[in-house]
């Protein structure tokens, strides 16, 4: 037996795979498997063809072994393509690695690499070699030797694990670590699973993508003037933002501040911005052709999670069908007789700060079901009777308020947001305040904590390290950010261990499919269990949840993406492409 | 070690949902305030009457008010308290006051300084007003405007149910004590007495 802290295993199997996985395909090629067993030091080292002819692993994943690997979604994406269960328990080294390290500044980042040199240890042996990888991607076949070298490269990684493991255990906390790698295990199989979509459509516009930004632009800059071609013109930009009375934050060195979160910032209080930022997310960030698409007409990519600072998963913005231009998710198409619902907690950040501060009126107004309206009545705003219908006006404000505090924004953003004087913005604020005074208090802890202490943690123990430039209003939102990952995370779980079918978590929602006379009943199971893990996040608290249900031969579609999806295909109608409108 | 040779005989569940394991007993406490333990320090705390627009309650319990002699510098807007072995020596510079505890809506608290009747009891309306708003500011939030052609102060209540004020775990000893820290006056030597006799 072998002690982790609190917890004992008779074997710990260090694990590593070389494999090939061409973009947006499962690994069609698992190449070789290099597994040392820590106790009694014995390793094996297994080809592709002997691994094609096992049924189970080559180690025990049941209760009392420990399967340890350094990102282990990429092992469990070989063990499924291998039709081999997942270990019960498995601790990655990666998502330990960034727990331990959260916020702090790494010489060389989170990889193998980074975590090796984090603790001193030697690192020329796991260098990446890209001889090796395009040996490998090659996908043979492979002379004997090249077949030892490629064996002696994966088994370089599993030795780095040996080195690292004793280095970690002190920091870790087992019960959570294996929290966190059974969550590996299921954005494993989510990564296997993929997100249904409608390739053709999406081929046309690959076709015509060129004419369609010119189209697009001719089309959404006439109400703004800031292209000249497809460049965008920071003085005519800065035109704009005058004829328009907005302002726009600069940075230090005086030039407007064009970064895409700034535009996203900007949006909420100036919904003018809205369509531009769109528009240039469409024509700078985006390149169809590296959306990742396997030959089954599935997005996947890697998660990556973990990787957000807040624990959330931060997958490749290109390669990913939710990535920020909002239009192109209107590619999601279910499979005939298929459905999808995404389903989303309701007002979950309202919730999760109402549960963890334990404030007796935000829980009452989350309770309520409506939360704005009831904000507005706790505030004596409106009488107890008001109804969304009767005081519409007031609801809007209180909602713009409350999201206005989740955002962080000032009275002036909030007074441009609500159309009113700067004072009355000041004045909702301040009600927020002293209506939700335990809260308030509460996050003032928050915040104490971390400075004094230098670090804070979710439930489930995801630590942020406060470096030296904290910022505040981050530290105080981490918990309702970082619990809302654990939510997301163990809802991901549950409901993939229920045989649920994951396509994708998208922030604080889950995106699942099921055949059409299944649907229902694959709705309100998966509800159930995002119930049970806001449960269990916030100690007995429990949030709602909303779905938006999309049935075959309907696409999915945001309506923040709506009119963009039907400019590009006006475009493309107007180029005389004679294919079908696709609206 | 060979493929064959590897023992699979371990049943493995394909639903391998660690049932039973129980996560609420692993949930750290979010209660970061009461492990820091912190809390807000009074340093200042002004004499002054409330700000027309504010909103403002006063503590309403004796122990928080005291009528005592200060001496009020007009051109430098400071008020000193006197020990009271000095009031006999200096019978043209002590001005009588009370002094109240208060708050505004927005949690700061401050002393209210209202001038009481002259040794022949003559008292004018806006003393006389402000004391009247204090003591209606005992039990509801209100606010003081001066009416120059009322020659007093004009006092609104407000009418919505609103909480009480949260009073700070102070006693009025240390409020007096933070409020008039460098401001105490116990001996003729002190230099405000000194530029008052023309000593300075």
């Amino acid at each position: 037996m072998i002690s982790l802290g609190s917890k004992s295993f008779r074997q710990v199997w260090l694990v590593d795979f070389e494999f090939v996985a061409p973009d947006g395909e499962r690994p069609d090629q698992v190449v070789c498997l290099v597994a040392k067993e820590l106790v009694g030091g014995h390793t094996m080292r297994l080809w592709e063809d002997e691994l094609r002819r096992l049924k189970l692993p080559p180690y025990p994943v049941g209760a009392d072994s420990l399967f340890v690997a350094y990102y282990a979604s990429a092992e469990f994406n070989c063990h499924l393509s291998l039709g081999w269960p997942l270990p019960e328990n498995v601790l990655d080294l990666f998502t330990e690695f960034r727990c331990v390290t959260n916020g702090k500044t790494l010489s060389s980042g989170s990889g193998l690499l980074g975590a090796l040199t984090h603790f001193g240890l030697p690192c020329l042996d796991v260098v990446e070699k890209d001889a090796m990888r395009n040996l490998i991607l090659s996908g043979g076949p492979w002379s004997q030797k090249e077949q030892e070298d490629i064996f002696d490269y994966c088994e370089s990684d599993v030795v780095a694990l040996e080195k690292l493991l004793p280095h970690m255990a002190p920091h870790l906390n087992i019960p959570h670590s294996l929290l966190r790698g059974r969550y590996m295990k299921a954005a494993a199989q989510i990564e296997y699973n993929g997100i249904p979509i409608d390739v053709e459509s999406l081929a046309l516009l690959e076709n015509g993508w060129d004419s369609i930004q010119e189209q697009l632009i001719r089309k959404m800059d006439a109400d703004y003037g800031v292209y000249e071609g497809k460049t965008f013109k920071q003085n005519k930009f800065a035109a704009w933002l005058v004829g328009g009375n907005i302002p726009w934050p600069h940075l230090p060195t005086g030039k407007l501040d064009l970064k895409d979160d700034t535009f996203k910032e900007m949006s909420r209080s100036y919904p003018a911005v809205g369509p531009l930022r769109e528009l240039r997310v469409t024509l700078s960030q985006m390149r169809l052709s590296a959306l990742a698409v396997g030959k089954d007409g599935r997005n996947r990519c890697m998660l990556s999670a973990f990787r957000a600072k807040t624990g959330r998963n931060q997958p490749s913005n290109k390669r990913f069908i939710f990535g920020p231009a909002v239009w192109l998710r209107s590619l999601i198409k279910p499979n005939t007789d298929y459905g999808l619902a995404y389903i989303d907690w309701s007002q979950q950040e309202f919730g999760i700060a109402a549960a963890l501060s334990k404030d007796p009126l935000m829980m009452e107004a989350y309770r309520s079901g409506d939360p704005y309206l009831a904000f507005a009545k706790q505030a004596g705003a409106v009488p107890d009777n008001a109804t969304k219908q009767s005081h519409k006006f007031e609801r809007e404000q209180f909602k713009a308020c409350v999201l206005a505090v989740q955002y962080g924004m000032g009275a002036e953003s909030l007074a441009v947001r609500i159309n009113q004087p700067v004072v009355q913005a000041r004045e909702l604020l301040k009600l927020h305040r002293t209506t939700y005074k335990v809260f308030w208090g509460w996050s003032a802890g928050v915040l104490n904590h971390a400075m004094l202490m230098g670090k804070i943690w979710t439930v489930f123990g995801w630590e942020i390290h406060i470096g030296k430039q904290a910022n505040p209003r981050s530290l105080q939102n981490f918990p309702m950010q970082a619990n809302g990952a654990e939510m997301l995370r163990l809802a991901c779980c549950l409901a993939v261990e229920s045989g649920i079918r994951v396509c994708a978590p998208v922030h604080d929602a889950i995106l699942v499919e099921a055949p059409l006379n299944e649907l229902d009943e694959c709705i309100a199971k998966t509800q159930e269990l995002m119930a049970q893990a806001s449960e269990i996040v916030l100690d007995g608290f429990r949030l709602r949840s909303d779905v938006d249900i999309t049935r075959y031969p309907d696409r999915y579609m945001d309506e923040r993406g709506e009119k963009m999806w039907n400019t590009i295909w006006d475009c493309l109608n107007e180029m005389g492409s004679h294919q079908p409108v696709r609206q | 070690m060979n493929v064959d040779e590897i023992e699979q005989t371990e049943e493995i569940k394909q639903n391998v949902g660690q049932k039973g394991f129980d996560l609420s007993s692993l949930r750290l406490s979010q209660d970061f305030g009461s492990m820091v333990g912190v809390k807000k320090v009074i340093t200042t705390i002004p004499v002054h009457k409330p700000h027309k627009q504010e909103f403002v309650r006063i503590r309403p319990e004796d122990d928080y008010q005291f009528s005592t002699a200060v001496i009020e510098m007009k051109e430098d807007r400071e008020t000193f308290l006197i020990a009271p072995e000095l009031w006999s020596e200096l019978p043209g510079e002590i001005v009588p006051k009370i002094f109240l505890t208060g708050m505004t809506r927005q949690g700061v608290l401050f002393l209210w300084s209202i001038r009481l009747p002259n040794a022949d009891g003559r008292h004018d309306n806006w003393n006389r007003s402000a004391l009247e708003a204090a003591e209606l500011a005992k039990k509801k939030w209100v606010k003081v405007v001066s009416n120059m052609a009322l020659g007093g102060y004009e006092v609104y209540e407000a009418t919505g149910e609103l909480p009480d004020p949260e009073w700070p775990d102070l006693s009025f000893g240390e409020i007096m004590e933070i409020a008039f820290k460098d401001r105490y006056i116990t001996g003729m030597d002190h230099p405000v007495i000194r530029r008052l006799n023309g000593e300075i």
